[in-house]
């Protein structure tokens, strides 16, 4: 908790000085006696910094503590969701929503402990078409289809 | 009578709203049942689909989705002693000693008879003092309104009791990402760095998909073998004469305590439901059969948590303010389709308001018919394959946030926030105060500003208005109120320091 505490203060000390440099650049553009556009953005810099000192004072006054060991295989298997999902961010403007979809689904499937082949194949198949065809051909979203296009409508 | 009332019962009796309702029910209960998703996660999940469909519709689902979680979350209250939803954490005291002892069925059927009285009591409510506190909130002026929003935002507090000072430092992030886009006055762009897509803001509904979603599909994730499912056979759900005398004065005093704090913001259904079980217990001809298996210890906490979804929605439809994260959504949901939750929707839009009232007294009928006939077969979901249901979730998160305006920048906005939820998380900061100046954040800075433009600047108008004044008082109640809960809650666990 202390090294979190410190931590915490600390960027959120870093966010209000540079949220603070931003607000201090906003365009001055106001009536006579009413507050500018930057009024409300200083009140928050003033919160933001107040309460992270605020917290870095606590975190420091409290006592040193064994932290809990890191979980590795945890950690490892949250980056790489995240890094499968930042993946299937960047391909889906190229390749579309279904050819995207279908290795995300089921490399998904294989982190949540999803081993049978056939059962990874046809959920992530199954969802997919199920997803693309409810909300292109039900619901009107415009799902992009990159690759497929001309070959799905 | 009010030509709205019947309009608004018009349209929530046409069938597509009633099947919507009906839908949304099935989907809250199954949501609500399985331990690891909320009822957040659930409407996260549907709200791609509102976007396109019509707003009765739309609230017809999510308000069904609403109800029909509160109860479902009990369901594995009472079979595991894993509360499906943070509200039901009072229900597993005595429905799991029940279960355990081969009565799963009487506790289910207690549970669900309990809360439809509640969500019963809460529409009554619902119909009587909305319309009455929208005609009064008519008279507010900016001050009073920037007061009320204050006041609103206060709840922060109550959700931050672990940790007061990250609860704030989340809330006044939130304000500072309120604050991208076109100021609400004069038009000026702020931290926009030259991005159209960000001139309008960050929308209010993809940071939510990002804050609450993600995080819950690393967390379950990484926490896939937490819940060990078991098999249990639940027979007749229709309770008994027996019970239904025994539990007569618990539900009472569930619906009254629910619907009460409901319309309190932060007050919430956990809060509800532990406070109508002790009220309960005290009133008990039999006490000590209380966190054995008593009925009555079943009955207060789900009508009190179903008592408090009608409650909820007092605030929200009449005043604009949240009274827990999931009227937040709702909030955001309405605004989608251009319908401004506060006392004006009461005043040009007479027939919608009281056709979401209509439709929240439906989802409380379907909720009962739904689960006390169906809960044999729903309690089977209950195991229901973590492979298959959380990379849906996460391919639904994109797509919902890509259905919002069909365009790529949100879904990045959505995983930015994501992101941001999963290094709260880590750093023991709760996300719910920041969804909550994500919603009230643009209408604090404009009643503020518009107060002191009106003023000539002179900050007393906040002071000598006295509907203003009253909520600034409030809001001070709110705050040492909080202040002195997580200061008894240091005293009896001294490891979690106040910070």
């Amino acid at each position: 908790m202390r090294n979190k505490n410190i931590i915490a203060a600390i960027v959120l000390i870093a966010f209000g000085v540079f949220y603070g440099f931003l607000t201090a650049n906003l365009p001055d553009r106001s009536l006579p006696n009413t507050p500018s556009p930057a009024f409300f953005p200083w009140i928050i810099t003033a919160v933001i910094l107040v309460l992270s000192v605020w917290l870095l004072v606590r975190g420091m006054r409290q006592p040193k503590v064994e932290s809990e060991p890191i979980d590795v295989a945890k950690l490892k298997l949250a980056a790489a969701a995240m890094v499968f999902f930042l993946l299937y961010l960047a391909v889906m403007p190229i390749l579309g929503f279904v050819l995207a979809t279908l290795p995300f689904f089921a490399a998904m499937m294989v982190l949540y402990g999803e081993k049978r082949p056939i059962w990874i194949g046809s959920g992530a198949i199954g969802v997919t078409a199920v997803l693309y065809i409810v909300f292109r051909h039900g619901f009107g979203v415009f799902l992009p289809q990159g690759l497929l296009r001309g070959i799905i409508t | 009578m009010n030509p709205d009332i019947l309009s608004g019962l018009g349209q929530s009796t046409a069938l597509l709203p009633l099947l919507s309702t009906c839908i949304g029910v099935l989907a809250g209960l199954i949501v609500g049942m399985i331990p690891g998703l909320t009822i957040s996660t659930g409407i996260i999940v549907v709200l791609p689909v509102t976007f396109v469909l019509p707003p009765d519709i739309s609230i017809a689902l999510l308000l069904g989705l609403y109800v029909g979680g509160m109860t479902g979350g009990s369901f594995s209250a009472v079979l595991l002693n894993i509360p499906g939803t943070p509200s039901a954490s009072a229900t597993g005291i005595d429905g799991f000693p029940l279960s355990s002892r081969g009565e799963a069925g009487r506790a289910l059927g207690v549970a669900i008879t309990a809360s439809f009285v509640g969500g019963l009591f809460s529409f009554v409510c619902l119909l009587l003092i909305a319309p009455l506190l929208a005609e009064i909130a008519l008279e507010f002026r900016s001050e009073d309104m920037f007061s009320l929003v204050f006041f609103g935002l206060t709840i922060i507090c109550s959700f931050a009791a672990r940790s007061l000072v990250k609860g704030l430092l989340s809330g006044a992030l939130g304000l500072a990402l309120v604050t991208i886009g076109q100021d609400p006055v004069m038009g000026t762009q702020r931290f926009t760095f030259g991005e159209a897509n960000l001139m309008a803001g960050v929308s209010f509904l993809t940071a939510l998909i990002g804050l609450f979603a993600i995080p819950q599909i690393i967390d379950n994730l990484v926490n896939k073998d937490r819940v060990k499912f078991a098999q249990t056979k639940v027979r007749s759900v229709f309770p008994k004469l027996r019970d239904l005398i025994a539990i007569r004065i618990p539900v009472f005093i569930g619906s009254f305590t629910g619907a009460f704090l409901g319309i309190l913001p932060g007050a919430g259904g956990p809060i509800a439901a532990f406070i109508s079980y002790d009220y309960s217990r005290k009133a008990s001809k039999e006490p000590e059969q209380f966190g054995k298996g008593s009925v009555e210890g079943v009955a207060a906490p789900e009508s009190a948590n179903n008592a408090v979804t009608g409650g909820a929605l007092i605030p929200m439809m009449t005043l604009g303010i949240p009274g827990d994260p999931v009227t937040a959504i709702l909030i955001g949901a309405l605004i989608v389709h251009g319908l401004a939750p506060g006392p004006l929707l009461f005043l040009e839009r007479g027939d919608f308001a009281y056709s979401m009232i209509f439709s929240f007294f439906w989802a409380n009928i379907f909720n009962f018919i739904i689960a006390i006939l169906g809960v044999r077969f729903l309690v089977k979901l209950v195991a229901a394959p973590r492979a298959l249901l959380m990379p849906t979730v996460a391919v639904l998160c994109v797509v919902g946030s890509y259905a919002l305006r069909n365009n790529f920048f949100d879904v990045y906005v959505m995983l930015f926030f994501g992101c941001l939820g999963l290094a709260m998380r880590w750093l023991d900061m709760p996300v719910v105060p920041m969804l909550l100046a994500l919603v009230l954040g643009r209408q604090l800075e404009e009643n503020l500003r518009v107060a002191l433009v009106a003023s000539q600047g002179d900050v007393s108008v906040f002071f000598t208005s006295p509907i203003s004044l009253t909520f600034l008082c409030l809001s001070a109640l709110s705050i040492v109120w909080s202040l002195k809960t997580a200061g008894k809650q240091n005293q009896t666990n001294p490891k979690e320091p106040k910070s």
